[in-house]
């Protein structure tokens, strides 16, 4: 029997890989994707998260989702523990978020889909307002539900 | 002065129709207030303060107005505070068109819900409330204003 793969990894390297599997199944805390996570958010110089970054900052409990859609499109559904910061009512809204909210906070904000533009524009304003760990997940809400990763509304 | 003549069944036709789609509309909106009133509230007309009541009175008119149509109570009264608010709405509408807003309407949910069209405000929902505004105006002018149960007496 070969000690290496096709590919030449060593047969420790694939062992190591899916014990890290393995691990991943049992629990999200030693997923490699939530050892991922805060380089996602560290190292993505343009602030834009894919699914898997925001599904381990989620899993990791370490960022504050938003989500820039309208009010009414957050009652119906949004993102499982989402805040409404919506785009269109956000000077309304921003007062109430600031309190709650540090500069310091690291946030994750969301809209429907790539292009709706939405939150990009709320991550500039909540920059503008002096928020310095601000993220935006492109894929929205409809990536997150296609991939079937938890709602509610 | 001539009035042009409209044939009693098409009075009856427009006001059944009419007073079924306000019925469903309104009733959906009693359903689920808190949605309505933050469709309101994307309008950016209102003062938040007020929403909840302009939602829940608009919601009631369209309940009561179309029961009112559909059983010919006070038809004539009735459509013309349907018109009044289709004039509202259409207004209201192409305000926030001609701002470069976009949200949802909160005309129909219905439709969108039974057929996935998009209730989103537009050129169409707008075409759509002055097609009502014309439906409603013969039953405004010509419809009746007589109460049926002393009609039958007298």
């Amino acid at each position: 029997m070969p000690l290496s793969t096709k590919s030449g990894l060593p047969l420790r390297g694939t062992l190591f890989a899916l014990l890290m599997l393995l691990l991943s199944s049992i629990s999200p805390a030693v997923s490699p994707l939530h050892a991922a996570a805060p380089a996602a958010l560290g190292k993505d110089e343009s602030g834009e998260l894919t699914l898997a970054a925001t599904k381990a900052l989620f899993d990791a409990h370490s960022a504050y989702f938003v989500d820039a859609r309208s009010e009414y499109a957050f009652y119906v559904s949004h993102i499982k523990g989402a805040h409404s910061l919506s785009e269109s009512r956000f000077d309304e809204q921003f007062a109430d978020f600031r309190q709650k909210n540090s500069i310091e906070t690291p946030i994750v904000v969301y809209c429907a889909e790539p292009s709706c533009g939405k939150a990009r524009h709320v991550a500039e304003k909540l920059k503008k307002n002096g928020y310095r760990n601000v993220r935006v997940f492109t894929g929205g809400i409809i990536e997150w539900s296609h991939a079937g990763f938890p709602m509610e509304g | 002065m001539k009035r042009i003549a409209f044939p009693s069944p098409l009075i009856t036709t427009l006001r059944v129709m009419l007073g079924a789609l306000f019925i469903i509309s309104g009733g959906e909106k009693l359903l689920d207030l808190k949605f309505f009133s933050l469709v309101i509230a994307e309008y950016q007309i209102l003062p938040a303060l007020v929403i909840p009541t302009v939602a829940l009175f608009v919601s009631l008119c369209e309940l009561l107005c179309g029961t009112m149509l559909l059983f010919d109570l006070f038809s004539r009264i009735t459509a013309s505070i349907m018109l009044a608010m289709m004039a509202l709405f259409i207004a209201a509408m192409t305000n926030n068109l001609v701002r470069g807003l976009e949200h949802e309407c909160g005309c129909f949910e219905f439709l969108s819900q039974w057929y996935g069209l998009k209730e989103e405000i537009g050129i169409g929902p707008i075409l759509r409330d002055i097609l009502f505004f014309i439906l409603l105006l013969p039953v405004a002018l010509l419809g009746s204003n007589r109460i049926p149960w002393k009609k039958e007496q007298g």
